[in-house]
């Protein structure tokens, strides 16, 4: 263990601060949490709640039949991240519509499928764009460089998210927050000292086990102070006024929408959409998709998991009916979710 | 839920980037960084350079308790 | 005749003998490699192991090998891994029409030379000729036989509570190398699949540590994989220690931009071996005078606890399990 680590642990360890609920917002956090064993280190009246911060996780299953829809019956080549092509629809996944004929290509970035659209041109392609503000400016960035190319074989599938509805939806879940440190890279901390203004505390971190235990040991010191408290733990990538170029053009191409996220129910204004000027490159509207009712399964309490009202574990489906290979709800079905973690790296062994 | 890695900027053009990680090449969108230059060194995620990077974690990290303690 | 592969080639008639003549007889001619329909050979003293194997990978030539010197060698570390000399190899030979007989050669080419490295002779082989597309290039299966040395004994069942586990060198080159030749990402990286013949270096390691208690070759899954199966095998734990797994900065590279965990990536020249613990040192100081396990490394210890886990220390001091090897890998953003 380094020096910093040891540290941030000593403090973290000998905290004898009130009964705290810490709430990730981030399926990265949740992941490095589970595979560090950070939940091993805190003090038994301190709880980590893994949120809802794993895009995919709260993807709703419409989302995947629309995209096995446009795959199969609407015949286009789907790229996508790889975190998608396993997560259930309501019939199939995209890797069980790849057995029946689908093409479904895994990218890199969203870049790469534009890049995919220019040297098939025979072929329709479409790019899933889910993510939080993080991936936004890169979908952004993908479209910009389809209507400079006049690619008419590319669209995308929005289902992108932003977090400030969800903080505000999780709140009183939480007594403070781990902000998730490449969305504010994007957005900066004016959001956050507005939730504080409202009461709301949290910081802003990084992903490294020193940034990870410098801002828990952080919580738990700003606690003891009992005034509500904001504090940015990763400065280095994190500036106060974001990154302007980016907002600029999550801006110009994408327009704020209401949307689900699955397990919690729909947030106002926690979505984003092309602006109807590029609906040219709107999946949705260039193969005329039907409005898809998913059916999610009835007995998953995913939501009570992603609020911290229960453990993965105090599911009836977890591990049971629900494992990684054959997940059932949104928090297992990628590495990141919750209950995945959970599974994967054994709980709370 | 955003992968980020660290990566040094090795040669700018045009918008795009090609950045190394530790003996991994990739060219990244560079678009949303003001005057990127080599040498400098960015969090890179789904394919484009979002930040540039100021410090180490580890530093940064150790100063931060600094100011907790004190 | 055509530089390319016909459905002719496999008809056997003159098309499939010239094939033979200038492919296979020029590389692989041996006393024992005949035109009869078997090859009769003596008897090894010992007992005998025997191992089988498909091979398909694409690309078929990569940073560090081909198909043709991936077919042999992962039967020869098959059967060293039980610690057998490799003596007798067959091969069988899919072929897609429309190949470059020059490929075909490069790859028949590398296998007697990996062949001749491990002192396996190739005794019998077989060809077919797919039509287009019904196969990926070339698929080659090759069926090994080894004689066992004596006095060694070696299982995944046989890991005992305290044995130190070692790595023979650093992980997921093949794997990694694989994955930068598709080139779906865009990643450019200097990473060479560590693809080799582990016999003679296996055979000096025996000599030197006869009960060595396993020893398994971490190719499909990788290390990660064949730690859990170990610990099934013999009902054990087996405690990790990332830190000390050897991982050239180059594969780390490549799985920090793409989420992947070096752990499940294929290896094809890099062994797992669990021994004694009185052992673990003398075995450590052979490993590193041999060929291709220069850089072996102790990355752990079987338990008691947690069996049928791999348990991790992690960079904070705790412990937690190593996750079990699941799907395909595909890289995350999230």
């Amino acid at each position: 263990m380094n020096e910093t680590v040891k540290r941030a642990v000593e403090i973290i360890k000998s905290s004898n601060t009130r009964d705290l609920r810490i709430m990730e917002v981030c399926g990265t956090h949740t992941h490095e949490i589970f595979r560090m064993g950070i939940r091993k280190l805190l003090p038994e009246n301190i709880k980590l709640i893994s949120g809802p911060g794993c895009p995919v996780c709260v993807t709703p299953v419409d989302y995947i039949d629309e995209a096995v829809m446009l795959a199969l019956e609407k015949n286009a080549v789907i790229c996508t991240f790889g975190d998608l092509v396993r997560v259930p629809g309501t019939s199939m996944s995209l890797a069980l519509a790849r057995g029946k004929g689908a093409k479904v290509v895994t990218v890199y970035s969203p870049l790469d499928a534009t890049k995919y659209a220019e040297e098939h041109p025979s072929e329709e392609v479409v790019f899933l764009s889910v993510g939080f503000e993080t991936t936004a400016p890169s979908d952004c960035i993908s479209v910009k460089t389809a209507v400079r190319k006049n690619l008419k074989n590319y669209s995308v599938l929005t289902s992108n998210k932003t977090m400030p509805g969800a903080y505000r939806a999780m709140k009183d879940s939480a007594d403070a927050f781990l902000y998730p440190g490449h969305v504010h890279a994007i957005t900066g901390t004016g959001i956050l000292k507005e939730l504080l203004s409202e009461g709301v505390s949290g910081v802003v971190t990084g992903f490294t086990a020193a940034e990870i235990t410098t801002a828990l040991a952080t919580v738990l010191k700003k606690t003891e102070t009992g005034k509500p408290f904001f504090e940015n733990c990763y400065p280095r990538v994190v500036r106060d006024e974001g990154n302007v170029a980016a907002m600029k053009i999550i801006d110009e191409f994408m327009e704020p929408c209401d949307a689900v996220w699955r397990g919690i129910g729909e947030i106002k204004n926690s979505g984003l959409k092309l602006r109807s000027k590029y609906a040219d490159y709107d999946a949705r509207i260039k193969f005329s998709l039907p409005v898809i009712n998913g059916k999610p399964n009835p007995a998953c309490r995913c939501g009570q998991v992603l609020q911290g009202k229960i453990l993965p574990s105090d599911c009836p489906l977890f591990g049971r009916a629900c494992t990684p290979e054959h997940p059932v709800g949104a928090c297992m079905v990628s590495g990141e979710g919750a209950c995945s973690a959970f599974y994967l790296y054994g709980g709370n062994k | 839920m955003c992968v980020g890695l660290s990566a040094k900027v090795i040669e700018v053009s045009d918008g795009t980037a090609v950045v190394d990680a530790s003996g991994a090449r990739r060219s990244v969108s560079a678009e949303l960084i003001e005057d990127l230059e080599p040498g400098d060194y960015v969090m890179v995620h789904a394919g484009a350079a979002i930040a540039r990077i100021t410090d180490d974690d580890e530093n940064e990290s150790s100063l931060l308790l600094e100011g907790l303690l004190k | 005749m055509d530089d390319r592969i016909t459905l002719a080639h496999g008809a056997g008639g003159s098309q499939t003998s010239y094939l033979i003549d200038k492919v296979f007889k020029k590389n692989l001619s041996n006393p024992f490699f005949t035109a009869d329909d078997a090859s009769v050979l003596p008897r090894p003293e010992g007992k005998i192991a025997m191992s089988t194997d498909g091979f398909i990978v694409s690309p078929p030539f990569f940073n560090g090998g081909n198909i043709g010197k991936l077919s042999v060698c992962g039967t020869v570390n098959d059967l060293s891994c039980m610690g057998a000399r490799p003596l007798y190899l067959t091969c069988s030979f899919i072929i897609e029409e429309g190949l470059e007989i020059s490929l075909l050669e490069k790859a028949v080419e590398s296998m007697a030379k990996t062949a001749e490295e491990s002192g396996v002779v190739i005794v019998a082989g077989d060809t077919k000729v797919a039509g287009k597309g019904q196969v990926d290039k070339l698929f080659i299966t090759t069926t090994g036989v080894g004689e066992v040395l004596p006095g060694v004994d070696l299982s995944g069942a046989n890991a005992k509570t305290g044995d130190k586990i070692i790595v023979t060198g650093d992980i997921g080159r093949h794997g990694c190398c694989i994955l930068l030749s598709r080139d779906d990402y865009g990643i450019d990286a200097d990473v060479k699949s560590d693809c080799a013949p582990l016999w003679k270096s296996v055979e000096r390691a025996l000599n030197a540590v006869p009960d060595i208690h396993v020893i398994r070759d971490a190719t499909r899954g990788g290390v990660g994989t064949v730690l859990y199966e170990i610990a099934a095998q013999s009902s054990v734990g087996i405690k990790l220690v990332s830190s000390a797994v050897p991982v050239s900065p180059e594969v780390r590279g490549v799985c920090g931009l793409l989420g992947l965990e070096p752990l499940y990536l294929a290896c094809e020249g890099t062994l797992v071996m669990i021994t004694p613990p009185d052992k673990a040192d003398l075995l450590l100081e052979t490993l590193h005078k041999q060929p291709y396990f220069e850089n072996a490394q102790i990355i752990g210890e079987v338990i008691s606890e947690d069996v049928g886990h791999v348990v991790t220390e992690t960079e904070v001091g705790t412990e937690t399990y190593l996750p079990k090897p699941g799907n395909e890998l595909l890289p995350r953003i999230c």
